[in-house]
């Protein structure tokens, strides 16, 4: 098979040599390059990082353009053989690029490249890595639940609309007949009749800086709903006897005795275990608060109401956007959002859909300890931010802004930070990254440097010498 | 002659460098504030403010330390004034305002029922969190005008003195005992000498309410100072920032290089070599400021000054003044220096008139943009290679006007230009390459990606990948010496994205009030008008050939 090859087709290879050798062909793969990632660029500022990746730097087609230039940086070199002394510069320019090549495609194959969200004072030891997987679960009895099914996706690259993914199994009926990049949760809340379902009020809290508009819509009469919005909190439930001694408002949906719907609130405060203010408004009424000029006013007053919820679907990414799957069970469609569960019934089982970002075990728990925000001078403008962990065998450690953490061949970066709602910190976010391709990157830049730097040394020699000669 | 041109030079900066003692009635222009997260004096304060509401330097011809006080003191006064500039047309359209105007006064804009509707309409769009488009971005602006103008007129926006228990200053209208009566009586001071000058009151009699104005800023100052002697700011740090802010050292550098230009055009003229050396002289001093108000900005914000596009475009003037004389002095065309002193010229003025757009203010930095060796270090080495870029680019220029006026009677001139422009290309490489290599290993530190196809390193690339197509055209013969100077031109272009086109174009949005918006039309226009140039000379270079 070799001799055969090498005997027959010596001038052939040659010739491809020849072909890939020229700077004709490196010019065309240079601009094709720079043609296909100024697309990208175009795709993220429209779309985002993602969809850029998906579509044009992780595609067939670039695999193919980077492809043909280690081909071409390649038969440059054989082309050459042998190598004079003159030839160092361009051969280590093209070994370092090719390195760096190699080594991206090495860190794409192995490396890992993930988050980790750990709240102030919580512990986790799982990455949230961007591959998706569909996982089912069954149960018989509603206690024990086994994993029936679970498979990586790319809806993105494959949407199931044309090509429904269908979870195999007799008695499972579940599909995945829809996908949608970019959808917005929206709650509906509809007026019912039944009496089996509780209220719903739809409120607003303001003064002059504070404008606050919600829906809060318990689940059964019995229930208690909570909206936070930092100053105060306003229940929709019965109210407690005592009071915390916080700021809360309590709306108690209730029929007085001409059977006629109303509310009564209560309000707590910080000085006393007693309510400090009671009432009874009906649906457009409003009472102040006594608190910073606060004002509660009752837009809305559904006595029996259920909360539904439905996505918007959008064209275009925003950072409230998520990625929604549409599930068909036995005919009956139902939208599921990324990383959350779904629950459906057959005649004798229950199932859990699940579609979730894979989480990778990272072989050691991260705890935080406490989390720092530094500000500038008279502003809330965050100037540094750090985090105290815990690992295991490490001990207690920083993690800052370029400051990383190294452990068992894992780099943990500070990334980022969730606020709650009141403005404070509540979770630190990291990013875990395993680069097994790190090495050859950086080697390979070396040498590329060192390749350009002799180039004008060599091109500077030469010109000198034509210019004695 | 040199004599006389070194004695009128450092006359010049004696006058003005050496005049830290603010002359009598100015003191309050020192006086330090806390605003945006660092201690500045009132007179840079003042400024922003007013360039926020009214969108220039100063009012009717008062300067905006007069200006921003008497918001406070008077508020009512300024009921009449056309204040508030408002541009862009849809929002004037939403608030049914006359579109031919530019200023308006603030019950026009704001008492207008409109006003609260668009303001309900931006919270909106606020929260679904999408990027802001051109009219939300107005409307932004405007939300903080109003702001700016109703904060300071009660006095909450200027912060002037520090406090014992926390990082934030008081506010004007939370002062109390000793220091709301020394600032009381400094205002009352303050408003007798406006009236003074405004009356055109005798000399003596102005200057004398100057000097108790200052008395009592001075008192004030050391009311405040005794809160938190610590906290309090440095004097030497605010009288360099009044410095900077009176000498302009960066208008000082663009006239010397374009005074040095003139000359060196001049001398081709009168052919009169040896004026060569008073071309180089202007280079130098212009050069000499250049790097002065580049160490000042250093000394103030305590960082290279290379995190927003204003400082990278006074950097990669910087830089190509700094090439372009390397060049010249291997070389000695003349034509580099000239190509050189016009690119810091242009760059600067550009940098100097457009302070919406380009921010000049001194800000704090992002928390992952701070103390960074790498990051620092990349983005000097990648702005640096489009200053060589930007001067084969002028070289271009150049060289498209000599073939305009034919080939061969400028045949040896056109020879130099297209060495000129190859080496500048050269260079221009030899750091663009690392230093996208470096932003690499930047990336890799703070975030653990070397290469991450984000669109800022991805256009550095783009632009890498365009020169080095040019350069190994070049080596192979495809491109002659009419094609460098085209490429020198057409390639800028990938700069410019790179550089203008990722933050302003393709980031539109992303970035906050005053920084990232704006001027794409002049940007692209003028990239049009470039190649609209080289189309003509290409066909009138085909017309010539065939007759």
């Amino acid at each position: 098979m070799e001799s055969y090859l090498s005997a027959g087709g010596k001038s052939a290879f040659q010739k491809i040599i020849k072909k890939f050798a020229s700077i004709k062909m490196a010019v065309v793969i240079i601009a094709l390059l720079s043609i296909l990632t100024a697309i990208g660029t175009f795709v993220e500022a429209k779309y985002d990082a993602t969809a850029a990746r998906k579509l044009v730097f992780e595609s067939l087609w670039m695999f193919a353009i980077l492809g043909l230039l280690s081909a071409s940086l390649i038969a440059v070199m054989v082309d050459r053989w042998p190598w004079k002394k003159h030839h160092s510069a361009f051969v280590c320019a093209h070994i370092g690029i090719l390195a760096l090549l190699l080594g991206s495609l090495i860190t794409w194959m192995y490396g890992l490249d993930g988050s980790v969200r750990v709240g102030i004072g919580e512990t986790n030891r799982f990455v949230t890595v961007p591959q998706t997987d569909i996982i089912v679960y069954t149960s018989f009895d509603g206690n024990q639940f086994t994993k029936i099914f679970e498979r990586e996706v790319d809806f993105f690259r494959e949407p199931p609309r044309d090509n429904p993914f269908v979870v195999p199994g007799d008695q499972v009926k579940i599909k995945i007949v829809d996908y949608k990049p970019y959808v917005l949760s929206q709650n509906k809340v509809i007026e019912e009749t039944n009496p089996r379902w509780g209220s719903a009020v739809r409120f607003q809290v303001s003064n002059a800086r504070v404008n606050v508009i919600e829906w809060l819509a318990q689940r059964s009469p019995t229930s208690l709903v909570t909206h936070d919005f930092g100053p105060a909190k306003i229940h929709l439930g019965s109210a407690p006897l005592v009071g915390l001694g916080q700021n809360e408002i309590y709306l108690f949906p209730f029929k007085d005795k001409k059977n006629q719907w109303k509310i009564k609130y209560s309000l707590f405060g910080k000085k006393s275990i007693d309510p400090e203010k009671e009432g009874i408004i009906e649906e457009g009424g409003s009472f102040p608060t006594g608190w910073m000029g606060l004002e509660v006013k009752v837009l809305r007053f559904y006595p029996m109401a259920r909360e539904e919820w439905d996505v918007k679907v959008r064209e275009t990414p925003t950072p409230l956007t998520t990625e929604a799957v549409q599930v068909d069970f036995s005919g009956k469609k139902q939208w599921l959002l990324l990383n959350d569960t779904m629950k459906v019934f057959s005649e004798n089982a229950v199932y859990y859909v699940s579609y979730a970002n894979r989480r990778v075990d990272m072989g050691f728990p991260i705890q935080l300890r406490e989390f720092i925000v530094d500000r500038y001078e008279g502003t809330m403008r965050a100037a540094a931010y750090k985090s105290h962990v815990i690992v295991p065998e490490v001990g207690e450690v920083e993690i800052s802004m370029n400051e990383p953490l190294y452990n068992k061949g894992l780099t943990v970066y500070q990334s980022s930070f969730q606020d709650g709602p009141d403005g404070r910190p509540i979770a630190s976010v990291f990013s875990v990254n395993y680069d097994p391709g790190r090495w050859l990157k950086y080697l390979g830049s070396l040498v590329m440097v060192i390749g350009i730097i002799l180039l004008f040394y060599f091109r500077k020699r030469m010109s000198a010498k034509k210019l004695t000669s | 002659m040199k004599a006389l041109f070194i004695l009128s030079f450092s006359f010049i900066f004696s006058t003005q460098v050496l005049a830290l003692t603010l002359p009598d009635g100015e003191a309050l222009r020192a006086l330090p504030v806390q605003a945006d997260g660092r201690i500045k004096p009132y007179d840079t304060f003042a400024r922003e403010m007013l360039e926020i509401v009214y969108g220039k330097g100063s009012f009717e011809g008062r300067k905006p330390h007069e200006v921003i006080l008497t918001w406070m003191l008077s508020p009512a006064a300024w009921e009449n004034k056309e204040l508030f500039e408002v541009r862009n047309h849809e929002v004037l359209k939403a608030l049914n305002l006359n579109p031919e105007r530019k200023r308006f006064k603030g019950q026009e804009v704001f008492a207008n029922d409109r006003f609260t509707l668009l303001r309900q309409e931006l919270q909106e769009k606020r929260e679904t969190k999408e990027k802001l488009t051109p009219y939300f971005q107005a409307l932004q602006r405007l939300e903080n005008q109003y702001f700016v103008f109703t904060e300071m007129a009660t006095g909450r926006l200027m912060k002037v003195m520090p406090v014992a228990e926390s990082k934030n200053w008081k506010s004007v209208a939370e002062l109390d005992g000793e220091a709301q009566k020394d600032f009381l009586e400094m205002s009352g001071k303050f408003i007798t000498y406006i009236a003074a000058m405004a009356e055109s009151k005798p000399a003596n009699e102005v200057s004398e309410k100057a000097r108790a104005l200052d008395l009592a800023v001075k008192k004030f100052q050391e009311t405040a100072r005794s809160h938190n002697p610590a906290a309090y700011a440095e004097n030497s740090k605010i009288e360099t920032e009044i410095h900077y802010n009176l000498f302009h050292p960066f208008r000082w550098a663009y006239s010397l290089y374009i005074l040095a230009a003139c000359v060196i055009l001049l001398l081709w003229v009168l052919k009169k070599d040896s004026w060569m050396k008073w071309a180089w002289m202007m280079v130098a001093a212009g050069f000499l400021l250049h790097t002065y108000g580049f160490a000042l900005r250093v000394y103030l914000t305590g960082r290279p000054p290379v995190s927003n596009m204003y400082e990278t475009v006074v950097w990669v003037a910087w830089g190509a003044v700094v090439f372009s004389a390397v060049l010249e002095f291997v070389y000695k065309f003349k034509i580099i220096l000239l190509a050189g002193s016009l690119a810091g010229f242009i760059g600067m003025v550009i940098a100097d008139t457009a302070p919406v757009i380009l921010d000049p203010s001194l800000q704090p930095l992002e928390p992952v943009l701070r103390s960074n060796y790498w990051l620092i270090v990349h983005v000097m080495t990648i702005t640096i290679s489009y200053a060589a870029f930007l001067l084969a680019f002028i070289l271009g220029d150049i060289g498209l006007i000599y073939y305009l006026r034919g080939e061969q009677a400028y045949k040896d001139k056109i020879k130099e230009i297209v060495l000129a422009i190859y080496r500048a290309k050269q260079i221009g490489v030899i750091f663009l390459a690392p230093g996208i290599i470096l932003g690499g290993i930047w990336a890799d530190y703070s975030w653990g990606r070397f290469w991450g196809w984000d669109p800022k390193e991805t256009w550095a690339l783009i632009a890498l990948l365009g020169y080095i197509a040019v350069l190994h055209g070049r080596l192979i013969g495809w491109i002659k010496d009419f094609g460098m100077v085209v490429s020198g031109i057409m390639t800028f272009s990938l700069v410019v994205m790179a550089w203008y086109g990722v933050n302003f174009v393709l980031g539109a949005g992303l970035h906050s009030y005053g920084f990232g918006a704006g001027g794409v039309e002049y940007v692209s226009g003028f990239i049009a008008a470039h190649f609209l140039a080289i189309v003509y000379v290409v066909v009138v270079r085909r017309t010539r050939v065939k007759t």
